[in-house]
């Protein structure tokens, strides 16, 4: 069977135009997506868990859906201060229950935005999100940059959909009439096709933004001959394609909010943006990673106030990345319970944080065995969105878009789960 | 040899995500990227291993060439084997200091360890039940 337009649930773009041969419950085709959409798509089906399992008693048994989402549950309930992380590959009506579910656990919850997107999001709350949509981006951009992030490997459909090699209604010919700039610490191969590549001594972005910003206000007198390794005429040359330009549109990565600085370059970058909007129409958008990342912060926010790392102890909402945030409660040793839910903490989080999720009742809702999985007492397998659950993701231009469901195996979707387990919760707490 | 060791996203460790229990996925973060005259200097050849100690803790990894990796730094892919040197500090800020840690690297003979070993080594419990 043929399903057109279907949307893509790996990365942040959100392709909304793949098309999916299916033969029964196996994908054998999978069309427009890219290598990561496409491998995704085409394997998903195949590394299920095929059931809950348990740890017991140093060894792992098969459970059913009942007996763990009873012993779910009950860790959380019994704890004090439990740890409510991952939200990013999954559907937002998921991360709606998971929110309701922490408030009256009085837990915290926090999404994977915390070691991706956390300290744009700071930024943006210091000095505001010059943003727009992907659209006007395709259809008006003349030049694009990228600041700290490689999309030929992480957003590899991003520079045909949306910038380089996308047509664009205001443009004649997009690939000529756009200009690229590409500003890393080392040279990938989205840097050898720039028109400018801007190599940055690692930790000199910060600098190197300040000295932009310098030379748009006019003030390049102050700036040296070279700044984290870039010449002062390159920098003025790229002020100037900057200035120059119709429409700009700057995406960055985590090449900007991991280095040294953190949230701080990125409000540099968004006061640049700032800048050259005195003389053009200049926008900025974090490149998301996962698909429904965005979503957690738009969920979140809605219904707590805050995008992220949300803490319900004092029966408010209170929010203070580096205190509620998931790698400093773990590393603290602070949480007593966790459910991790479509993230995989065991891959992407400091050893140390690990170390504490074994020691603890940590239960893992995930389609997959992933890094976490060794790590846990119990995982739930459920539904992958856009495979087999449909439900709502946003793009990483804040887009909403309705991931859909071209299969069925057998599986609960991830609210279905929460949901259940949330039932459990509210019959102890509000009987 | 000191380094500055720089994490981040590859298209291989992409495609491994959804299946790590599968070999591929282990071979695309067990990787360390080196500048060419970094390798020389550490009189390693490509394919060979080295180690790398971080902040937290060591690990070993195999050394791939490449031009693009200014020297002085080392790229990893994300994933356990990264995690395992870099430190759970955050500087108030919840985001620990994946890009900006220095590690010391010398070569070995040891081999990379399974990702599975290094979950058991944090007091994991490796589940065998689902590889094919
Ligand atoms: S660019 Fe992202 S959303 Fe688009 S097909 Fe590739 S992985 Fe999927």
């Amino acid at each position: 069977m043929i399903h057109e337009d279907m949307i893509c649930p790996f990365c942040g773009c959100l392709c909304d135009d793949l098309v999916i041969e299916t033969e029964g419950t196996e994908v054998v085709r999978v069309d427009n997506a890219c290598t990561l959409g496409s491998h995704k798509l085409m394997n998903a089906g195949k590394h299920r868990l095929k059931a809950p399992i348990m740890r017991d008693s140093g060894r792992w048994r098969d459970a059913t859906y009942e007996e763990a989402i009873e012993y779910t549950a009950g860790i959380l309930l019994d704890a004090d201060r439990p740890l409510l992380y991952g939200w990013s590959s999954t559907q937002g009506e998921a991360q709606g229950a998971g929110v309701s579910m922490a408030e009256l656990l009085g837990g915290v919850i926090d999404s994977t935005t915390s070691v991706c997107h956390g300290p744009s999001i700071l930024a943006i709350q210091e000095v505001g999100h010059p943003g727009c949509t992907l659209g006007q981006v395709k259809n008006r951009a003349d030049l694009i940059v990228y600041w700290g992030c490689n999309p030929t490997e992480a957003h590899p459909r991003h520079m045909s959909r949306y910038t380089t090699y996308a047509d664009g209604y205001f443009l004649e010919n997009a690939f000529r009439d756009r200009k690229l700039i590409i500003v890393d610490v080392r040279k990938t191969e989205t840097g050898s096709i720039a028109d400018e590549f801007i190599q940055v001594k690692p930790g000199g972005d910060y600098a190197v933004l300040s000295a932009l910003r310098a030379i748009v206000r006019g003030r390049e007198d102050v700036v040296p001959p070279t700044v984290a390794g870039v010449t002062k005429e390159q920098l003025l040359r790229v002020a100037a394609l900057c200035k120059e330009a119709k429409f700009g549109a700057l995406f960055f990565g985590v090449g900007l909010t991991m280095s040294p600085g953190k949230y701080k370059n990125v409000r540099n970058a968004i006061e640049l943006v700032d800048e050259l909007n005195r003389y053009t129409k200049f926008t900025l958008t974090p490149l998301r990673g996962h698909y429904n990342v965005y979503g957690s912060n738009e969920v979140f926010t809605w219904m707590t106030g805050y995008p992220y790392a949300v803490d319900f102890s004092r029966q408010i909402a209170f929010y203070n990345p580096g205190e509620t945030t998931a790698v400093d409660i773990l590393a603290r040793k602070e949480c007593d319970a966790a459910l991790i839910v479509a993230s995989d903490p065991g891959a992407h989080f400091p050893k140390k944080c690990l170390e504490h999720l074994t020691d603890i009742p940590t239960v893992l809702i995930d389609p997959m065995h992933t890094m976490t999985t060794p790590l846990v007492r119990c995982q739930i397998p459920t539904a992958v969105t856009g495979m087999d659950a449909a439900g709502t993701a946003y793009r990483m231009d804040g887009v909403p878009i309705h991931v859909k469901k071209f299969l069925d195996l057998g599986y609960p979707s991830d609210t279905e789960i929460i949901t259940k387990i949330f039932e459990k919760v509210t019959e102890v707490r509000h009987p | 040899m000191k380094a500055l060791f720089n994490t981040g996203r590859t298209s291989a460790q992409g495609q491994g995500l959804e299946a790590k229990a599968q070999p591929e996925y282990m071979e695309a973060t067990s990787i360390c990227m080196m500048n060419p005259v970094d390798l020389m200097d550490l009189e390693l050849e490509e394919g060979e291993r080295v180690l790398v100690r971080g902040p937290a803790g060591e690990v070993i990894l195999t050394a791939v060439q490449n031009e693009g990796v200014p020297r002085g730094t080392v790229y990893v892919p994300m994933g356990p084997y990264a995690n395992a040197v870099i430190d759970a500090g955050t500087h108030a800020t919840g985001m620990p200091d994946y890009k900006s840690c220095i590690v010391d690297l010398e070569p070995t003979d040891d081999e990379v360890k399974r990702p599975a070993e290094l979950m058991e080594a944090i007091g994991g419990l490796a589940y065998e039940g689902d590889t094919e």
